[in-house]
């Protein structure tokens, strides 16, 4: 197989970023639910038919590393009856997903009677059956509690999905309409896909376009490479901590050693915590994928997020760890935490080969949901999740941080929505909303800060919520002597004058009208020693009102 | 005679079109002069007036009207010089514009410094008090605190103030008590009140339009104050007019007003043209495609209609005026090509610009950029670049792509037309992306190609796309500056009307559009005494979604009663054309009520078309490279093509600003209002 001439790699690596991206606009487009077309929680993908990411569309960070294990575990599952016209489906952690609410679409993409490509698009549910509303069950010890699970599965054929199916699975949902609708939508763009991948496998025929694959990622292979052989070569420890698991363990550490040698990275987490009972375990996709992650942060931006760019890394890890939990343990945090945790262990150790390009740690997720019912609406419940008072993004040595951008997974790729309309469709009142003072970690370079809400409960009657989330012992860390950044404080203020502190994992809160939500988000990591900052920017900081 | 004249200021010329009473157009060309635009202007008509054979002043007193498109506002955001800006905001709520909604670019830059806000926190100054949604006060003006940001804002010397209070989209009277106070203790400094620039719901994009406004306003109006002090000068008095960001155009005092609104104006011209174009029989349905030096802007017009949309960023910061959907690629006659990090040819987005330009400019340029490519191609004339102003080095443009190619195993020809190609796929993949997220097929469409450089890549984009047909102005090169003089007086409103249950009934609806429709017909009035019309619009969704989807509803009866059931069918409709379904037993909820106010200026006479003589003949042969085969193309004078005259591609057709490459199996079509037909081969 001859490489193709230098102008039609060119134009086909051109044409491979701009089908992903129609692919995105298309979903943005169809898709039914808040969490995806506000919050583009869901990825595009073009896999190649050995499965290697060929191209990705930028959306949400976690997802980068994950999809190729998706058509890996469909083309294990069916290899060769897989056919034209086929459409697959999966969530299941371990059997290709990363957790249970990620629902996978894999059409293949034929020429020449095989598969040439695989049109992916991966896409967050606002739920999928188990124990809680909206997936996040801090109470499920088991995999079952967290809700349907979906081995590959040959949803349709023909490129219809088979309306059994679908309805089979829309009705293990609290929410079968839009998951429905949002099912369609990823069905719709991974066609869109393909029409358009068939276009050039038209003009270009299957084998000159799997030689320029081959060559495309051989070269962001070599981009990579050239970039890793720039670093200080040696092996370096990195740790990030758990609060806890919501059964009582605290202190639940993830340890990377890291080794560079040359132009190739081993990261070894061996050494992590035993897994956990609760829903932090990450499923060894999202492991993988949280790895690629924090190295992909470490390389040039440009750098084509690809099978190829990924070649240069090993990861190892043992069974029976939270990053390699066995079959049947609960995962769903797990694309938040521990996969911050992962990326930010990763980037502690190779802060060692390439301090310049380490960033101060990104802020950690804690999640509420609201349920209750409001006197304009009445006989109507409602459901609110937080997305404001962000944590903020870690300073580096070209700059601060990012305030209020959020976590290490979503890398300022989450929008929160308008205080003005969520007053306006719940029953809730935003007294603050403000950077939080103080919450950034100090550095050279500092982190950004964190968000401040005081919300209002102005329900009815008596309202319920529960959390999900971690980072109220261990804020973002601070990289090479910046200092951690001030981790969450959730606390509620009741009506009644008494306050008490949230807890990350907590199920059934009771709330009444007139308590207060107070939310005191963390900042981000600081770069470098404090002592080494600018007393101008620090003198700025001072009269902008942000220490 | 009388005439009418536009007036465009690029990057590198001042474009001055004037159309006069018997339709004849002429187009006159100076070059820009950033420090200030208004002088290039004057000198623009200098040029004019002396290719009318008349003195400026006799020309301006036979002038109706100048309309302009100006870059001071997109130029001062660029370049972050605009005013010193404080903001008044509601207590507990002053990091609106710099939380910015929690996003930031560049997904995988986690090194990108912070973007330090347009305004700085510590003149983002709190004032206590507090309106509710439903329009109830919480925490009435207090004003002690306001008096105390009041005299921050005396110590600072701030040159404008935007003040934004939550829900003022419901009730502005604090905002508006705020602004007063402000006027009246600092006299001389420009003050926007958010409800008064973008009176709707949403926070972030309500206050980050009145910071913009605040941010840009001094100096656009400043900007206007000289243009009207030098036209004046020169002997013109009459009216003059800006386009906006949305395609209409307002008076000066207008577009000072609501500088924000002039983020677009450049770029608006060439979509107006379009409209106008297809008005004159172009077709309904046009892809504008405008190829400049650094960038290639792309617009949809459907069923003759400029598409809008809200959703514009300028330079990083969100400008939520409706605004013309206008996306631009960093893909121009001056993108140069290079190898990429990853090792690959690219094509773009670092640009020549106009110093040093193209390699074939001979101003120290060293990387060639795809003017060079056409030029090394064959399809420029090296002699009779600009008419022969410039002459071209294509040696050295050549030696540029031995380098270039040297570095991948390429030979120099080999280079260039990859460099041509690329560029040329780039297009056609902005082009795809633009019209994907209008939900249409770029099949449909007609490609409309101008700017200086687009002929000679829209055979090849129109093919990339299979869409079967592009048309060429013969003006190509000051089309956005004719654009100007064929669209009418615009003014915008919204409201925002949000409420628990559902479209309102009947009778608030009436209520709702009738108080809109006064006050628009009010301030249009003001502006110029002709007739005046009025679309209604809506943004609506359905009671779950977080978007509001636009939902035109002029087609809508609005007296007969069942006018909330008429509204809703409307929103279904739109919904299923857009997203392929309606959920007709969903809530639905109106969000913002819409209402396009337009003043009807005087249609301009079209010109009488040229009688078919005698079909020009090819005044040249050109040797050029397509596909890698080098063959001699016959080259026409553009302006000497006769109505309905034909030509077979490959060819060249060629005037001293634009040169067309037709492509085997193209068959171009003189028409007789001044266009080249071309049905893709």
């Amino acid at each position: 197989m001859t490489a193709p001439d230098p102008v039609t790699l060119s134009v086909l690596d051109n044409r491979f970023r701009a089908i992903v991206e129609e692919m995105g606009e298309a979903m943005l487009r169809t898709a039914y639910s808040q969490i995806l077309n506000s919050s583009r929680d869901f990825s595009i993908a073009i896999c190649d038919g050995q499965a290697r990411l060929l191209a990705q569309a930028d959306h949400i960070p976690i997802h980068v590393g994950a999809m190729p294990f998706a058509v890996k575990a469909v083309l294990d599952a069916f290899g060769d009856s897989i056919v034209d016209g086929d459409i697959y489906l999966l969530n299941d952690p371990y059997h290709g997903g990363s957790h249970l609410p990620d629902l996978t679409i894999i059409v293949p993409v034929f020429a020449d009677g095989r598969p040439i490509f695989y049109s992916v698009v991966r896409a967050h549910h606002t739920d999928i059956g188990g124990g809680t509303h909206g997936a996040y069950n801090p109470a499920a010890t088991e995999i079952f509690q967290e809700g349907l699970r979906l081995p590959p599965i040959l949803l349709g054929q023909g490129r219809v999905a088979r309306a059994d199916l679908v309805r089979m699975i829309v009705t293990n949902t609290r929410l079968p309409r839009e998951v429905r609708g949002d099912l369609m939508a990823m069905i719709g763009a991974a066609h869109l896909g393909e029409k358009r991948l068939l276009s050039v496998l038209d003009k270009h025929g299957a084998t000159e376009t799997e030689a320029a694959v081959a060559a495309i990622l051989s070269l962001s292979e070599a981009h990579a490479r050239r970039i890793i052989g720039s670093w200080k070569d040696g092996s370096w420890k990195g740790e990030a901590f758990l609060d806890d698991d919501g059964f009582g363990r605290q202190d639940i550490a993830i340890r990377a050693t890291v080794t560079k040698q040359s132009d190739s990275i081993v990261v070894d987490l061996t050494e992590s915590d035993p897994q956990v009972p609760s829903f932090l375990n990450s499923s060894w996709p999202n492991t993988a994928s949280a790895v690629r992650m924090a190295i992909a942060f470490l390389l040039d931006p440009e750098v084509a997020k690809n099978d190829g760019c990924f070649r240069p890394i090993e990861i190892i890890a043992k069974e029976g760890t939270i990053v390699l939990p066995r079959d049947g343990a609960p995962v769903t945090m797990c694309t938040s935490h521990c996969s911050n945790e992962i990326c930010e262990a990763v980037v502690k150790a190779l802060a060692n080969a390439c301090p310049d390009r380490a960033m101060g740690g990104w802020g950690r997720r804690y999640r509420i949901a609201i349920k209750g019912s409001d006197a304009r609406r009445p006989g109507r419940s409602f459901v609110w999740h937080l997305f404001h008072a962000r944590p903020g993004g870690g300073g580096s040595s070209q700059g601060d941080g990012w305030s209020t951008a959020g976590e290490w997974h979503s890398a300022g790729g989450l929008k929160f929505g308008s205080v003005e309309m969520a007053e306006a469709r719940f029953p809730l009142f935003f007294a603050k909303h403000e950077f939080r003072p103080g919450s950034a970690g100090d550095g050279t370079f500092r982190g950004g800060l964190g968000g401040e809400l005081l919300m209002r409960l102005e329900t009815d009657g008596p309202a319920v919520a529960n959390t999900a989330g971690d980072g109220v012992r261990y804020g973002a860390a601070g990289m090479l002597g910046g200092e951690d950044a001030a981790p969450h404080h959730y606390t509620l203020d009741r009506a009644d004058g008494t306050s008490r502190d949230l807890k990350t994992k907590e199920v059934g809160i009771p709330l009444a009208p007139g308590d207060t939500l107070h939310v005191r988000a963390g900042g981000g990591g600081g770069w470098g020693p404090p002592e080494k900052r600018d007393p101008a920017a620090r003198a700025r900081d001072a009269e902008e009102g942000l220490l | 005679m009388t005439y009418r004249i536009g007036v465009d200021v690029g990057g590198t010329f001042t474009d001055v079109v004037c159309v006069a009473a018997d339709g004849v157009t002429t187009l006159a060309k100076a070059s820009s002069t950033p420090a200030d635009q208004s002088e290039g202007v004057v000198n623009g008509l200098a040029v004019l007036a002396e290719r009318l054979g008349l003195a400026l002043r006799d020309l301006l007193a036979r002038t109706e009207r100048i309309v302009h498109g100006t870059t001071v506002a997109t130029n001062a955001l660029l370049e972050r010089k605009g005013a010193k800006v404080a903001m008044l905001t509601t207590e507990g709520h002053r990091d609106v514009i710099e939380m910015r909604e929690g996003l930031k670019p560049e997904r995988y830059d986690l090194r990108l410094p912070a973007a330090p806000a347009l305004v700085p926190r510590r003149l983002r100054l709190p004032v206590a008090e507090r309106i509710r949604p439903d329009g109830t006060v919480e925490a009435a003006l207090d004003r002690a605190s306001l008096d105390a940001a009041i005299a921050t804002l005396k110590a600072e010397n701030v040159e404008a103030v935007a003040v934004c209070f939550l829900h003022a989209w419901r009730d502005d009277s604090h905002e508006r008590e705020a602004a007063e106070a402000v006027r009246a203790a600092l006299p001389g400094v420009f003050v926007t009140t958010s409800a008064e620039v973008l009176p709707q719901i949403k926070e972030f994009e309500r206050f980050s339009t009145a910071c913009v406004n605040a941010y840009v306003g001094p100096i656009v109006s400043r900007y206007l104050a000289r243009l009207r002090g030098r036209l004046s000068d020169a002997g013109y008095n009459g009216p003059v007019f800006v386009i906006l960001s949305h395609g209409g155009v307002a008076p000066v005092e207008e577009a000072a007003r609501l500088a924000a609104g002039t983020a677009l104006s450049g770029p608006a011209g060439g979509v107006a043209a379009g409209v106008a174009l297809a008005e004159r029989g172009l077709g309904q349905d046009l892809i504008t495609f405008d190829v400049g030096g650094t960038s290639t802007d792309i617009a949809l017009i459907q069923d003759g209609e400029a598409a809008l949309g809200r959703g514009r960023t300028v330079a990083g910061e969100r400008i939520a005026l409706e605004s013309l959907d206008i996306v631009t690629l960093g893909a121009g006659g001056g993108s140069i090509g290079h190898v990429g990090a990853s090792g690959t040819l690219q094509v773009g987005p670092r640009s020549a610009g106009a110093v040093p330009g193209p390699v074939a400019y001979g101003q120290g340029g060293t990387e060639p950029a795809v003017t060079d490519a056409n030029l090394v191609l064959g399809y420029l004339d090296p002699d009779n670049f600009l008419g022969g102003a410039r002459k071209l080095d294509r040696d050295g443009a050549l030696a540029a792509f031995g380098r270039l190619g040297g570095t991948l195993g390429l030979d120099a020809m080999a280079t260039a037309e990859g460099v041509h190609r690329l560029a040329n796929i780039r297009m056609a993949d902005g082009i795809r992306v633009a019209t994907v997220r209008r939900g249409v097929d770029p099949r449909d469409f007609t490609l409309l190609a101008f700017g200086g450089a687009a002929g000679l890549h829209a055979s090849a984009v129109a093919r990339e796309l299979g869409m079967r047909r592009v048309a060429v102005p013969v003006f190509a090169a000051g089309l956005s500056a004719w654009g100007m003089l064929h669209t009418d007086l615009r003014y915008e409103m919204a409201r925002s009307e949000i409420n628990t249950g559902g479209v309102p009934d009947d009778t608030t609806l009436h209520a709702i559009w009738a108080g809109l429709e006064s006050e628009g017909r009010a301030r249009v009035a003001s502006w110029f005494g002709g007739e005046v019309e009025t679309k209604r619009a809506a943004d609506m969704r359905y009671g779950e979604q977080v978007f509001e989807i636009a939902v035109p509803l002029e087609a809508v009866e609005w007296e007969a009663p069942g006018l909330t059931g008429r509204v809703t069918d409307a929103f279904h409709a739109r919904h299923e054309t857009l997203f392929t379904y309606a959920l007709r037993e969903e809530e639905v909820v109106l969000v913002n009520a819409r209402l396009a106010v337009i003043g009807r200026l005087p249609p301009m006479a079209a010109p009488e078309a040229a009688a078919a003589g005698a079909a020009a003949s090819p005044f040249a042969t050109r040797q050029a490279w397509i596909d890698g085969v080098e063959q001699d193309l016959p080259v026409f004078d553009f302006g000497a093509l006769t109505p309905m005259q034909q030509v077979a591609g490959p060819a060249i057709v060629e005037s001293d600003t634009t040169t067309v490459l037709l492509l085997a199996g193209d068959t171009a079509r003189m028409n007789g209002q001044g266009w080249l037909d071309v049905t893709v081969g």
